[in-house]
């Protein structure tokens, strides 16, 4: 038994700590084509942050795939990661996100293991005490990496800190059903850019696509060095072995949410939709369906996610009290 | 530690040094210790305690500027030593204090004797604002009205004085146990050689006071931590006080009445809740019984109260027995309920509704501190040595359109203590809060959260003003 206030915290903590960590990896990922890569690159790899974020960049819109020009491409790489990552007006930005984690943390910090929040603060206070200027000037992937890594630290810790309990659950469900959002509009976002027919130049970028999602290893123990859109899609929506996959995230939240009590609002609705996605999301969509087809699917899960989080938060959150069951 | 620029001031109380110089014997070893640290050693000791304190964000919030900004309490890693003898007094006269200050409450919200007998002015009593009349004949589990009591005690020349009893919401008894963990860490083979007395236990105290104050007939309470949320400023307490009962920790929004029975918001439905630790000032609790606008409380709540359904802890309605008119009057009521003579003295105290007393507080406003009667944290208080002419003038003309809401007192040579200030030890004035709790019997444990007045020549102690914290080391026998 949790407090529905409480739970909720939970479940947003694991969104925005999911959230935080997947802006990491992005910029981390984005940071490191501007040592080498054309500058069209380097725009397309802009172009799928700010659209998978549903974001507009500061400024003038990215001069993509136009400009040639080096000392352009860094300045406005400069801006934009600034805008990304300590950026307080912008809702999206890693500070945001870490804050808001802490927030959450704050309010349940007699839910969570001394050690969590211990944890969770310290990365707090590492990570305010940056600035862009300083991290600019040496390797700012390094510093990405480790803010990724002190979010990895707080999981290994909540994995083997936290009690088992309800607001294990809700922790659970918030973090992948969140995961499983953003892949959906990450993917989304290649697939507009790639049908964009922008691709040319740069290739679609598939191999940056793995790497943001942690899966460039184990495509190439499955598939070698040829990257095939199809494969690399297949592999981060439907393989159920990679960590970051769609239909992974889906199964486990799905689980989370199975294992939390019946709630007085619509929980088996929401176990349903849950279940549903699960369905969706595994073994390896038939009739090898075209790009196009495949964001049509995408965006048909993306609708499913947005329910199921309504219902979460109306099953064990928002139901009516007249009727609700009093011990 | 070098205390060779430690100053001595006949007039001021020193819980280290004698007048002569010489460490007290309870402070020996303490001395002793600090003396063998190098200024390097001790730095690293400070550092590392004020860095624990900022890395388990052991905070505070502030409010008044642009945004609430979230800081940590400066504790000075130099405990202050109470002697088992100095303990035993503070003990026995905060506990008869307490047990005065209850059988006030439940008299003067029942048959009232104590007015009628002319200890108190009706008047006074009735027009506090703290006095509630909603709890008029109202009876408290065990007659317990004050279940937790956090007085502030200073030390003179003259010895302990009570300065004033916090009996609505006292704070900081999560610093008496944070301050213990930082400076018993940092300083183990002297706290180990010191025979110190624990506190840590105080969660399970105070769990077993709010358990046997729980409905009747329940053996097995619910027990929830009612806060006002995350911004009030000791949301950390109430988020360590929660865990070291093994309470919920409710908002208002998460509570709800029915029946004359409170039940919390849970994701399986509506749970039963049988006693609330209230951290929220009666004026929110309710915004049926008292104020309407409070989003704090709970519409309902002292109706389930009164009808025995839920414990509140500490009853709404204690507060008039630390008004600050009511204040200088405990002496008297101890006398009147127990028959004793008080233990612990006041602090000699004017009450400016007295047309004499008013006189000889306007006539010395230079020599004196002016409290508002309802008035806390250190706000609307006027320390006259340290005002401005013109600010000392501002305040007579407040002071003369309502004496009633005044009190005056001499300004107190609190007694200091040594503190490491840029490196050197510097006495600095300090009070004590020892918290007493009281269910079926009265309990303290040893210890309390020592406020400093960080800032040289200040003598007022507050967070919010700049004070700081102590760890103190209650010596066992």
């Amino acid at each position: 038994m949790i407090l529905s206030r409480n739970a909720e915290d939970l479940y947003w903590m694991g969104r925005y700590l999911e959230r935080t960590e997947h802006l990491c990896r992005l910029l981390s990922c984005q940071v490191e084509t501007l040592v080498d890569r054309p500058v069209r690159e380097i725009n397309f790899g802009w172009r799928r942050i700010y659209d998978s974020l549903h974001r507009r960049p500061p400024g003038p819109e990215l001069a993509f795939a136009t400009s040639e020009d080096d000392d352009y491409t860094l300045a406005d790489s400069f801006t934009l990661a600034d805008d990304l990552t300590f950026e307080s007006a912008n809702p999206d930005s890693i500070r945001n996100g870490l804050a808001c984690a802490r927030e959450n943390a704050r309010q349940v910090r007699h839910r969570i293991s001394s050690e969590m929040w211990t944890c969770l603060n310290a990365a707090w206070l590492r990570f305010s005490a940056r600035t862009i200027d300083d991290i600019w000037k040496t390797a700012p992937e390094a510093f990405y990496v480790a803010v990724a890594r002190d979010l990895d630290t707080f999981s290994g810790v909540a994995q083997t800190t936290m009690y088992r309990d309800e607001g294990w659950r809700f922790l659970q469900l918030g973090r992948f059903a969140e995961r499983a959002q953003l892949m959906i509009a990450l993917l989304l976002a290649q697939l507009a850019l790639v049908r964009e027919g922008r691709e040319g130049a740069v290739g679609g970028d598939w191999p940056g696509l793995l790497r943001i999602c942690q899966a460039l290893d184990a495509y190439a123990r499955c598939h070698g060095a040829e990257i095939s859109a199809d494969r690399v899609l297949d592999l981060l929506v439907t393989d159920v072995l990679l960590p970051r996959s769609l239909c992974r995230a889906v199964e486990m939240a799905s689980g989370a949410l199975n294992a939390a009590a019946l709630g007085p609002g619509p929980t088996a609705e929401a176990r349903q939709t849950a279940h549903d996605l699960a369905q969706a999301t595994r073994g390896r969509w038939s009739g090898r369906p075209s790009l196009d087809e495949r964001a049509d699917r995408l965006r048909r899960l993306q609708q499913k996610c947005r329910t199921l989080h309504d219902l979460v938060l109306a099953a064990y959150v928002g139901y009516r009290v007249d009727g609700a069951p009093a011990r | 530690m070098d205390f060779g620029s430690y100053e001595l001031d006949a007039a001021v109380y020193d819980e280290m040094f004698l007048p002569d110089g010489t460490p007290r014997e309870h402070s020996r070893a303490l001395h002793d210790a600090l003396r063998g640290l190098s200024t390097a050693e001790l730095a690293s000791i400070q550092s590392r305690v004020t860095h624990s304190f900022v890395s388990e964000g052991i905070t505070f919030t502030v409010y008044g500027s642009e945004e609430a900004e979230e800081r940590i309490i400066p504790i000075d890693c130099v405990p202050r030593i109470v002697s088992a003898d100095e303990w035993r007094l503070l003990e026995t006269g905060l506990t008869q204090r307490v047990r005065a200050v209850n059988r006030f409450l439940a008299d003067v919200y029942g048959d009232a004797h104590v007015l009628a007998d002319g200890v108190l002015p009706e008047d006074l009593v009735h027009g506090c604002p703290q006095y509630r009349p909603e709890m008029r004949g109202f009876s408290a589990p065990h007659g317990v009205w004050a279940a937790i009591c956090g007085s502030d005690v200073v030390r003179t020349n003259d010895g302990f004085l009570v300065l004033e009893d916090n009996l609505r919401v006292p704070s900081g008894v999560s610093y008496m146990i944070a301050n213990r963990k930082a400076v018993k860490s940092s300083l183990r083979r002297l706290y180990r050689r010191c025979r110190v007395r624990e506190v840590e236990h105080y969660g399970r105290l105070l769990r077993r006071t709010l358990v046997e104050l729980a409905p009747e007939g329940c053996h097995d309470p619910r027990i929830a931590l009612l806060t006002p949320g995350v911004h009030n400023s000791a949301f950390y307490e109430h988020v360590f006080l929660a865990h070291e009962i093994g309470a919920e920790l409710v908002e208002g929004r998460d509570l709800l009445t029915r029946n004359g029975l409170v039940y919390m918001r849970t994701t399986e439905g509506l749970r039963r809740v049988d006693v609330i630790y209230r951290r929220v000032d009666d004026d929110f609790l309710d915004p049926l019984v008292f104020r309407e606008d409070s989003l704090l409380g709970v519409a309902g709540l002292l109706e389930a109260y009164r009808l025995g359904g839920v414990s509140l802890v500490n009853a709404p309605g204690t507060g008039v027995a630390d008004d600050k008119s009511v204040y200088p009057y405990v002496p008297d009521l101890i006398r009147y309920y127990l028959g004793e003579d008080p233990l612990l003295a006041n602090v000699p105290t004017h009450i400016c509704r007295r047309p004499e007393d008013l006189e000889l507080t306007l006539d010395n406003l230079e020599n004196l501190i002016v409290k508002q009667v309802g008035g806390s944290g250190g706000y609307g208080m006027l320390v006259g040595p340290h005002a401005t002419p013109a600010e000392r003038e501002a305040y007579a003309k407040e002071l003369r359109a309502n004496p009633a809401g005044y009190i005056s007192q001499p300004v107190l040579e609190l007694s200091s203590a040594p503190c490491v200030i840029d490196g050197r030890a510097q006495p600095r004035r300090v009070d004590l809060r020892p918290f007493v709790l009281t269910g079926r019997e009265t309990r303290l444990v040893p210890g309390a959260f020592s406020r400093v007045a960080l800032r040289e020549g200040s003598l007022v102690v507050n967070s919010s003003q700049g004070g700081g914290g102590k760890d103190v080391w209650v010596l066992d026998e």
